[in-house]
């Protein structure tokens, strides 16, 4: 069973709706239209089976949470419980970043050189 | 019909391979219809194997197998079309054992498309071994690029092969993609009219084309994590007529003239883990 109904909440489980691995931005549209459906205020995702999710589908899914909590009308509350530790770590550096995101751009000067120079270099 | 005949790499480098690559696609106007004939060929590795498929998928090129040796090796891996079911690549997986077949991931098929890289992912770390840290280091690496295909590229389908060879101790992962390539989404998205090269550079430097905060770091941050975090892996990653090669800290762009990918393509090597990794370092 996807999802589990008591008496106020909701209860999604995201591995059965979705998969193990919880990979690309844009299945949490998948998760947002499930929600959308829901007639309970409250709707709990609950990750227990989900191994790890990318930094991107966090991304997505911290700003899920924002939408779906500040909507004018139909607003839920939107909460996560029983994700495994890897889980837990990519929601924290996600959430972090939007409050505190990095100034810094990451440098890059990389050597330019064309192809055959290249080949050469590794052929001698 | 122009007729590619596939040369055989020099050695198993990842340089190397790039070469047999330049050396395939050299001349060719993308797009236009091939006959690849591999009867040269007695290995293959994914970066040469992978978007010579996608190629193939992509302009109904022809390809001739018939005097290859490594003919056998190539229907295990479902060369040239790949699987895009989880049925199939059960059934591939179930006939053939450690040959991880091509996939091709649609984008239109959400879900379906996240079970079957899913699958896949655990394919993966069966080959890895308990290694503390590994598994999600390259669970990250593979879900951020894979991702970026179907945010980025215009596409509906990106490709990926992954091949293990357990006597070396290393895997090979080529992801792919037959999009736009980063200067004309760039172009396209914030009309910069960037050079490949540039390109590749504001890819590297976190500069992403979406609004939102946050957004631009999947690139950097897994080659980072196959560099860095797993230790001694190497990144190449082709957009246009550029190519960037990391090996460990040493970074190099190259030009490759006469040569034209429309899309993306991006190789790594990962040696199996034997310490724990800690990748969140770099991702952050």
């Amino acid at each position: 069973m996807e999802t589990n109904k008591n008496q106020n909440s909701t209860t999604i489980k995201v591995s059965e709706l979705l998969a193990p691995i919880i990979n690309s931005r844009d299945v949490v549209d998948v998760l947002e239209d499930k929600i959308k459906k829901t007639d309970t205020e409250s709707v709990v995702l609950d990750f227990s089976n989900v191994k790890f999710i990318s930094r991107s589908a966090a991304h997505a899914l911290a700003l899920l949470k924002e939408r779906i909590e500040s909507r004018a009308s139909n607003r839920k509350s939107l909460s996560f419980i029983n994700a495994n530790n890897d889980v837990i770590e990519m929601l924290r550096i996600v959430a972090a970043n939007k409050i505190y995101p990095k100034n810094k751009k990451p440098e890059f000067n990389p050597e330019k050189i064309d192809i055959s120079s290249l080949l050469k270099e590794v052929a001698a | 019909m122009k007729n590619i005949v596939i040369p055989k790499p020099n050695n198993e480098s990842l340089i190397s391979q790039l070469g047999s690559l330049y050396n395939v696609f050299k001349g060719v106007n993308f797009g236009e219809k091939l006959e690849f004939d591999l009867s040269l060929l007695n290995w293959v590795i994914p970066l040469l194997v992978l978007p010579i498929s996608a190629y193939i998928n992509e302009t109904q090129s022809k390809f001739k197998i018939d005097k290859c040796s490594i003919k056998g090796y190539l229907e295990k891996i479902s060369f040239p079309n790949g699987v895009s079911s989880i049925s199939s690549f059960q059934r591939q997986i179930q006939k053939y054992k450690t040959f991880i077949p091509i996939s091709v991931l649609k984008k239109e098929e959400k879900v379906g498309r996240e079970r079957l890289e899913s699958i896949l992912e655990e394919k993966i770390y069966e080959t890895l071994g308990n290694v503390s840290g590994a598994r999600s280091a390259v669970w990250y690496s593979i879900s951020e690029l894979i991702t970026n295909i179907f945010e980025h590229s215009k596409k509906d389908s990106g490709f990926i092969f992954v091949q293990l060879y357990p006597q070396k101790g290393y895997l090979d992962i080529c992801i792919v993609d037959c999009g736009r390539g980063f200067a004309k989404t760039y172009e396209e998205e914030k009309g910069l009219k960037l050079s490949d090269e540039d390109a590749i550079s504001e890819v590297m430097k976190g500069n992403s084309v979406k609004k939102d905060t946050d957004r631009g770091y999947g690139v950097r941050t897994s080659k980072d994590v196959v560099c860095k975090a797993l230790k001694g892996g190497g990144f190449i990653l082709i957009s246009g007529s550029c190519a960037l090669v990391s090996i460990g800290e040493r970074e190099k762009l190259a030009s490759l003239p006469n040569f034209y990918w429309q899309g993306v393509i991006i190789a790594y090597r990962i040696p199996k883990p034997t310490g724990s990794v800690d990748y969140l370092r770099y991702v952050i």
